[in-house]
C-alpha cells in the first residue's frame, strides 16, 4: 500500500521533529517506534515515551488510510543518508516498510499501529496563552541549564512554569543554584503553578525557531500541551511542590559591582583550566577596585586572574563551582552583568541590567 | 529424652518475610495476572509490553521468583528458566525491576521502622524485628506490622513472633502467604518438632542429606540425639549447634546495623562470549552500578576485583588494590580494567566468558568522608537541607 511520494526534505523534516524523545532503551520496545497515519492526505509523524509526545505532519497524495509503526532511529538514520533533494517513496507491504529512493531499497519492520500506546489528552485544558516562539525560546534558555538532572529531589528535574495575569514566569533550580526569569504574555487566567519535566523543557526548546510564528501554550492538572506550526507537543506534569524560590532571592544586598561578561568568562575559563572533575572550586576575592580569581588544585598548581572593577564595598573572600558560573554567564546575552554579593556564607545574585525580570542565585561553595 | 527448654523466654522475636515479593510486586501494577502463574525473569518485555508464556522462552536464565500459583507446578527461584518452562509453559513471564522492589523494600520497612525501630534488614524482603521493647499483647503488635505493610505497599507478608530470631524464622514459613504465627516455649514439642530438619535456617541440602541417612527427618529426630553423637558426626560447632537447634536455643541479638565489607555486581551473558567489545561494555556498566550503590550507601572501598566464569564454570578472580578508598565509577573501572589486565591474554579468552562481575571490597565510610574532604567543594544548599 502507497503510503507517500516526497522529496527527503519534505519527510525528514517531520521525523526529526518528533524522533528527539524517543529513547533508545524502554521496557516497551514499541516506544523506539514512529507511529506514521495516512488520513486524507495528510502524513502525520507521532513519538512517545509515554511521559511526553510529540507529533506533526507532512502533506502527502490522497489515497487509502493507512497506519504502522516503524524504528525511528532507522528511518532517521536512512532519510539522513539519502542524498538531499532526492525523491522518497514509502510503501507498506506485508508488514514491512519499503522506502526507495532512486537506486536506493529499504525494507524495515513494522510493529502494528494498534499496539503502539498514545498519550490520552486531558479534556480539561483550561488556562493557556499564546506567545511568540522567540521569546518563548529565548526565555526557557534564561532558565533551563539551571534545573537538577536524576536529582532525587524529583520536583527539581523541572522546570516551574506560573502563568498568572499578564505574565508567565519560570524558576528552574538544583538546590545550589536557581534560576528565574519572566515575560509579560496575553492571559487572562487565574493564576497556575505547574512543573514541566526536564526532557520535555529540553525538547521544546530545541523545537522552537527565532521566529515571531506563535506558540500557544495550554495548561490542564496534569498536563501541558504546546502547538507551534505544524507540531503538537503534550507533556505530562511532574506532581510535587517546588520549592519557595522567593524565599531564596535576595533582596538588599549592599555589596555589588559590574563587570563585562566577556571578560569574566575569559578570567573564570582560564582559572578552570587547573580545576577537575571531582573540585571544580574557584576563589573570588573582592576588594577595593578588584576582583581576583583563583584556583589552586591537589597538585599544588595555581592560576591567578584579576580584574578592574568599580567596588568600594566590604571586603569579600568567597568560593563557587566555576561551572555555576559559567553556566549564566554563557546563558544571558548582555555585555555587562551585575553581582551582589552579601558575606562568604551567603549566596550571590546575578544581574543582567538589560532585563530586570531575570535573576540568578548561586550559593558559595567551601574551599 | 530431654526436657524442652528455651534460653531467654523473655525476649520477643518478629521475623517478617514478604509473601512472593517481587511477583507481588509485579501484580501490584498488573492486577490483571493475578491468580495466573507469573515468572520473574528473562530479558525484557515484548515489543507490545504484554507478559508471553513461557512456552516462548528460550535461554538460559533463572527465574527470580515466581508466583504462589506457579510454585504450584513446582517452580521455585534460581531454577534455570528451561525447566520451570519445563515444568509450567503456560506461565507468564515477566523481567525483574530492581529498582522498583528496592523501592516497595524501603517503604514497607519504614512502615515496620514505625511500629518497632530496632529492625536487622536481611535483604530486600525480609527483616528480624526485636519487639521486646514493645508494649502490647504479641498478636496485636504483629497485626498493627502487617497492616502497616499493608498500608504502605499494598503488599502482604507473613509473620512469626517468637523468642528468638531461629524459632521466628521457622515460624514465617509456617503460615504463608499473610500468614501470622506465635511461638510460645510450650509449642516446641508440637510445632517446631514435627518439622522437617532442613527448614532450620542453616541446615542446607548437604546437611540435609547427611542427616537422611543417619535417619533423621525432623527437627524431632534431632532432638533425640545426643549432643555427642551430633557432634561426632557433624563436627564440635556444627553439632553442637543442631542440638541447640532442635531445642530452640538461640541467644543471637537482632542486629539493627551491621557494617557492609563489600558490594558487588555481577551478569551472565547471554550467550558464552569471547567479544571484548561487550564484556568491556558490561564491565563499565557493572562498575557504575557497584558505584551508586557504594554512593548511596556512603561507603568507598580499597580493593576492586573482577570475577570471570567460563563456559565451563571455572572461576577466575583478580584483585587490584589502589592506594586511597575509591567510590566513583571512573576509579572503579580503572581498577577493574586494571584487575582483568592480570588474567594473561592467553587465559583471559582461553575460553568463551559466561558471567564477570566486579566486586569493591575493603571498605570504609570514613574513607567515603575522607573523599568528601579532599573533594573539598560542596557548594552550600539554596534551601537549607
Amino acid at each position: 500500500m502507497h503510503l507517500v511520494t516526497a522529496e527527503r526534505d519534505a519527510l525528514l523534516k517531520p521525523i526529526q521533529t518528533v524522533s528527539g524523545i524517543v529513547e533508545r532503551r524502554h521496557t516497551l520496545p514499541i516506544l523506539s517506534n514512529l507511529l506514521l497515519t495516512k488520513t486524507d492526505g495528510e502524513l502525520s509523524f507521532l513519538a512517545t515515551d509515554i511521559e511526553v509526545q510529540i507529533s506533526t505532519k507532512a502533506q502527502c497524495e490522497k489515497g487509502q488510510d493507512a497506519a504502522t509503526t516503524v524504528a525511528a532511529r532507522k528511518l532517521l538514520d536512512i532519510l539522513r543518508a539519502l542524498p538531499a533533494g532526492a525523491n522518497v517513496s514509502m510503501e507498506l507491504n506485508n508488514k514491512k516498510l519499503n522506502i526507495k529512493a532512486g537506486k536506493s531499497r529499504f525494507s524495515l519492520q513494522t510493529l502494528a499501529a494498534e499496539d503502539f500506546p498514545t498519550v490520552s489528552q486531558s479534556a480539561e485544558f483550561k488556562a493557556g496563552f499564546t506567545v511568540g516562539q522567540k521569546s518563548l525560546k529565548a526565555l526557557l534558555a534564561l532558565v533551563q541549564y539551571a534545573m537538577a538532572q536524576q536529582d532525587i529531589r524529583y520536583y527539581l528535574n523541572g522546570l516551574l512554569l506560573i502563568v498568572e495575569k499578564g505574565q508567565a514566569k519560570v524558576v528552574a533550580t538544583d538546590g545550589h543554584r536557581l534560576a528565574f526569569a519572566a515575560l509579560a504574555v496575553e492571559s487572562d487566567v487565574d493564576r497556575q503553578e505547574v512543573i514541566i519535566p526536564r526532557k520535555t523543557v529540553i525538547e521544546l526548546e530545541r523545537l522552537l525557531d527565532d521566529s515571531d510564528e506563535p506558540i500557544r501554550i495550554d495548561i490542564a492538572p496534569t498536563q501541558v500541551r504546546f502547538q507551534f506550526g505544524n507540531v503538537e507537543l503534550v507533556s505530562k506534569l511532574v506532581e510535587g511542590k517546588f520549592p519557595d524560590y522567593n524565599r531564596v532571592i535576595p533582596t538588599g544586598y549592599k555589596n555589588s559591582f559590574s563587570i563585562a561578561r566577556e571578560e569574566l568568562i575569559g578570567c573564570l575559563q582560564r582559572a578552570a583550566i587547573l580545576t577537575n572533575e571531582k573540585f571544580k572550586g574557584v576563589r573570588c576575592v573582592v576588594g577595593d577596585g578588584s576582583l581576583k580569581i583563583s584556583c589552586t588544585n591537589t597538585d599544588q598548581e595555581e592560576a591567578q586572574e584579576e580584574a578592574e572593577i568599580d567596588y568600594s564595598g566590604d571586603a569579600i573572600d568567597i568560593g563557587f563551582n566555576v561551572t555555576y558560573l559559567l553556566d549564566v554567564l554563557a546563558h544571558v546575552k548582555s555585555e555587562t552583568i551585575t553581582v551582589a554579593l552579601g558575606d562568604a556564607n551567603s549566596s550571590a545574585l546575578v544581574t543582567t541590567p538589560d532585563n530586570t525580570e531575570f535573576k540568578y542565585v548561586v550559593m558559595p561553595m567551601r574551599i | 529424652m530431654h526436657a524442652p527448654a528455651v534460653a531467654q523466654p523473655r525476649r520477643r522475636i518478629a521475623h517478617l518475610d514478604m509473601d512472593a515479593f517481587y511477583a507481588s510486586v509485579e501484580l501490584l501494577r498488573r492486577p490483571e495476572l493475578r491468580g495466573l502463574p507469573v515468572v520473574i525473569g528473562g530479558r525484557r518485555l515484548a515489543p507490545d509490553g504484554q507478559p508471553r508464556p513461557l512456552s516462548e522462552y528460550a535461554g538460559r536464565g533463572v527465574v527470580t521468583t515466581s508466583t504462589y500459583e506457579a510454585r504450584a507446578y513446582g517452580v521455585h527461584s534460581a531454577m534455570s528458566m528451561m525447566k520451570a518452562r519445563a515444568l509450567c509453559p503456560q506461565a507468564l513471564m515477566l523481567p525483574a525491576d530492581f529498582d522498583e522492589y528496592r523501592r516497595l523494600s524501603r517503604l514497607f520497612k519504614s512502615a515496620v521502622a514505625s511500629i518497632a525501630p530496632d529492625i536487622e534488614d536481611r535483604g530486600i524482603d525480609e527483616v528480624y524485628i526485636d519487639l521486646t521493647h514493645v508494649p502490647g499483647d504479641a498478636r496485636l503488635v504483629a497485626h498493627s506490622i502487617k497492616a502497616a505493610v499493608r498500608d504502605a505497599t499494598g503488599l502482604t507478608c507473613s509473620i512469626a513472633v517468637a523468642p528468638n530470631k531461629l524459632l521466628a524464622k521457622i515460624g514465617s514459613e509456617l503460615d504463608k502467604p499473610d500468614g501470622l504465627t506465635l511461638i510460645e516455649p510450650d509449642d516446641l514439642e508440637s510445632v517446631i518438632w514435627p518439622l522437617p530438619a532442613k527448614r532450620i535456617n542453616g541446615v542446607g541440602p548437604k546437611a540435609s542429606e547427611r542427616l537422611q541417612k543417619l535417619n533423621i527427618h525432623t527437627i524431632g529426630d534431632l532432638a533425640r540425639e545426643t549432643p555427642q553423637f551430633l557432634m561426632r558426626h557433624f563436627g564440635h560447632n556444627y553439632g553442637r549447634w543442631l542440638h541447640d537447634c532442635a531445642y530452640g536455643r538461640d541467644e543471637r541479638p537482632v542486629v539493627t546495623f551491621q557494617e557492609p565489607k563489600s558490594r558487588s555486581r555481577e551478569t551472565t551473558f547471554e550467550e558464552d562470549t569471547r567479544d571484548w567489545d561487550s564484556i568491556a561494555r558490561e564491565l563499565v556498566a557493572l562498575c557504575q552500578q557497584v558505584a551508586e550503590d557504594l554512593g548511596r550507601r556512603g561507603y568507598a572501598g580499597r580493593t576492586i576485583g573482577v570475577k570471570v566464569r567460563y563456559d565451563n564454570f571455572r572461576i577466575v578472580t583478580r584483585d587490584n588494590s589502589v592506594a586511597v578508598p575509591v567510590n566513583d565509577a571512573l576509579s572503579i573501572r580503572k581498577a577493574a580494567f586494571a584487575a582483568l589486565a592480570r588474567l594473561a591474554p592467553a587465559q583471559r579468552f582461553a575460553r568463551p566468558i559466561r558471567l564477570i562481575g566486579v566486586r569493591v571490597g575493603a571498605l570504609s565510610r570514613a574513607g567515603a568522608e575522607a573523599l568528601d574532604r579532599a573533594g573539598r567543594g560542596r557548594t552550600l544548599a539554596l534551601f537549607g537541607d
